[in-house]
């Protein structure tokens, strides 16, 4: 390559020379390269939007509306009585209960475990520290689908199928959580900590009133996550559950709309509740998961 | 290191207090990881190891005994046809959706990266799939496509085409799971695109503009090869994820019509759930694992070379 150097630099010595019609066309290329890349970019962003668009305006319809064929766009007769109806003719509330259950405390309880798993192996030096976070990192590689089989018997054994419990257990740790968690705490630096040990501090309140502090920016990405991905949770508790009581949103909008396909109304009314709260979530964390994502999506 | 260094205890004060703080000292690392650790290892390492011998008997839950019945789960499962349907299907899924849902990944955050305006507004509405739970978007598209009320019966139409019965048509309802998947993926990945693009420094353009580089060749040359390793993150993690697909179509389609999007997990799910064969069913899971592992290992061994220009 750097035998080319010479020559390349000649030849846009001479493309330069040669006229100003080139730099002119490529002024206007560039022109044309930024409104095509505004509309490519534009039109996908619609065919991403159009179904949330599509759904909240529709939420608003009434049955009579909804049912009509070609179907309309915007609402003629706008109207909230669907999001009241819902609550009446399904066990709306409790389904959204169970879900802010199971939620919430896999969330808690997670950032506090992996913040100390992440702690304890970004700061110490002990037998098997390696190995163990070896492992960790593998499993992550380990399909959920492969574990659930047995999974469900041992929860079966343990008579947790059914249960609040059976939900959460399986959501107290996550290795993605302890990685990034471990990949934050490493920047801290070590003559911090040294400096807190030699004042007499115990490790237990280093890690309270020296790391946490600094690592608010981490817990928070981390929150993000984890809720995020409990609410959305399928997979488990459509094995784990089968009474309605304890149905989360994504299991229990999936069965209404398989039972109550004509109330596709309520259907969307339902499914625009269920998907609210994160979606506030992420407009005014946004910032958040871009960081989670550069850590936790790139290479150590 | 630093441990060796700050071993100054605190001798003053008396001998018990001294022997608690060593205590802390040598206890805190495995305090620290415990919880984590053995709430992960519960859920994933102790359910392998469960499962791997599960597959070896003909396991039911319901009676008291499971007879050990050596391979005989496996041979049964490589002579059921339903089983290479499914097999087949997840590879069907698997190349429709991850180079393309690659790509435009790819293109949107090139695009993005130019300088554009709004480029948080766009990457806020790409992401919005994303963070939608899986099984309601489902329920969502599921009307998106309805023969009749759908919507996007409509815009195949206004585009000129035929509008299909997308969802209950064995020869559309693959390709119809295949868009919204695409669909539900592509913020995340365009997401890490974007961050590996912010960290390429300028000065590399700068010096290939220098020598007459032009955008093609910047982008063949600079930018391509120094997202080697984004990319390869993105497609291991992705076909990885791939394999696995359920949530999705499980809501869509049930794995109908006629089977014709039956994946693994979804008659994983059939077999151990519908029948109560959770041998045969955690059987199957580990042939699920053993070729996300060897996929998982080949594309390592052929993209996994690193490209450094420091």
């Amino acid at each position: 390559m750097s035998a080319n150097v010479n020559s390349s630099t000649l030849d846009s010595a001479l493309r330069n020379q040669k006229n100003q019609g080139p730099a002119k066309a490529s002024k206007w290329g560039k022109i044309i390269g930024k409104v095509l890349a505004y509309i490519v970019v534009t039109l996908g962003a619609i065919m991403m939007a159009l179904p949330f668009v599509w759904l909240i305006l529709s939420s608003f319809k009434t049955l009579e509306e909804i049912s009509l064929f070609p179907p309309t766009f915007f609402p003629k007769n706008p109207t909230l009585s669907n999001f009241r109806e819902v609550f009446e003719r399904i066990p709306f509330a409790r389904y959204y209960m169970n879900s802010i259950i199971t939620s919430v405390i896999p969330t808690v309880v997670t950032v506090i475990t992996c913040s100390m798993a992440g702690f304890g192996f970004a700061k110490y030096k002990f037998a098997g520290r390696d190995v163990l976070f070896w492992v960790i990192l593998a499993t992550m590689m380990v399909p959920f689908p492969a574990t659930i089989v047995p999974l469900y018997v041992m929860m079966a054994k343990a008579g947790l199928v059914n249960t609040y419990a059976g939900l959460i257990i399986v959501g107290l740790s996550s290795a993605s959580g302890i990685f990034m968690m471990r990949q934050f705490m490493m920047t801290i630096p070590d003559e911090l900590l040294d400096a807190a040990r030699i004042d007499g501090a115990s490790e237990f309140r280093i890690f309270n009133q020296i790391v946490i502090p600094l690592v608010k920016p981490a817990l928070a990405t981390q929150t993000l996550f984890t809720f995020t991905g409990h609410w959305g949770a399928y997979i488990w508790p459509l094995i784990c559950v089968n009474s309605d009581k304890l149905r989360t949103l994504p299991l229990a909008i999936p069965y209404f709309s398989g039972q109550y396909f004509s109330y596709q109304n309520l259907i969307n009314a339902a499914s625009l509740m269920a998907i609210a709260p994160v979606l506030i979530l992420f407009l005014f964390t946004q910032r958040y998961f871009v960081e989670g994502i550069t850590i936790t999506g790139m290479k150590g | 290191m630093s441990a060796e260094a700050t071993t100054i205890p605190p001798r003053n004060g008396n001998e018990r207090k001294y022997k608690w703080y060593r205590f802390q000292k040598a206890s805190a690392p495995y305090i620290f990881i415990l919880p984590g650790v053995v709430f992960y290892l519960m859920v994933t390492i102790v359910p392998m190891i469960t499962g791997f011998w599960m597959s070896f008997h003909n396991w039911n839950i319901i009676r008291p005994t499971q007879p050990w019945v050596g391979l005989a789960n496996y041979r049964k499962l490589f002579a059921d046809p339903l089983f290479w349907t499914a097999m087949k299907n997840t590879l069907t899924y698997s190349i429709g959706v991850v180079p393309l849902q690659m790509i435009l990944a790819l293109l949107v955050a090139l695009l993005l990266n130019t300088g554009i305006k709004g480029k948080k507004f766009f990457r806020l509405l790409y992401y919005l799939p994303v963070i939608t739970p899986l099984s309601i978007a489902a329920v969502i598209w599921t009307w998106i496509y309805h023969p009749n009320l759908g919507i996007f019966n409509q815009i195949v139409k206004f585009i000129g085409l035929a509008p299909q019965d997308w969802l209950g048509d064995p020869a559309w309802a693959m390709f119809s799971v295949i868009l919204v998947a695409i669909w539900s993926g592509i913020g995340y990945r365009m997401v890490v695109y974007l961050a590996a693009l912010q960290g390429i420094p300028r000065s590399y353009y700068e010096a290939a503009e220098i020598d007459g580089a032009g955008n093609w060749d910047a982008f063949r040359y600079i930018t391509l090869p120094l997202l080697k390793p984004t990319t390869l993150y993105i497609l291991v993690t992705s076909v990885i994820s791939s394999f696995q697909v359920f949530g999705l179509v499980n809501v869509l389609t049930g794995g109908g019509p006629l089977d014709a999007t039956q994946v693994v997990v979804s008659y994983i799910f059939k077999r151990a759930f519908g029948d109560l064969q959770f041998g045969l069913a955690a059987a199957m899971s580990f042939v699920l694992f053993g070729i996300i592992l060897v996929i998982t290992l080949i594309q390592w061994k052929f993209l996994g070379k690193e490209v450094t220009y420091e």
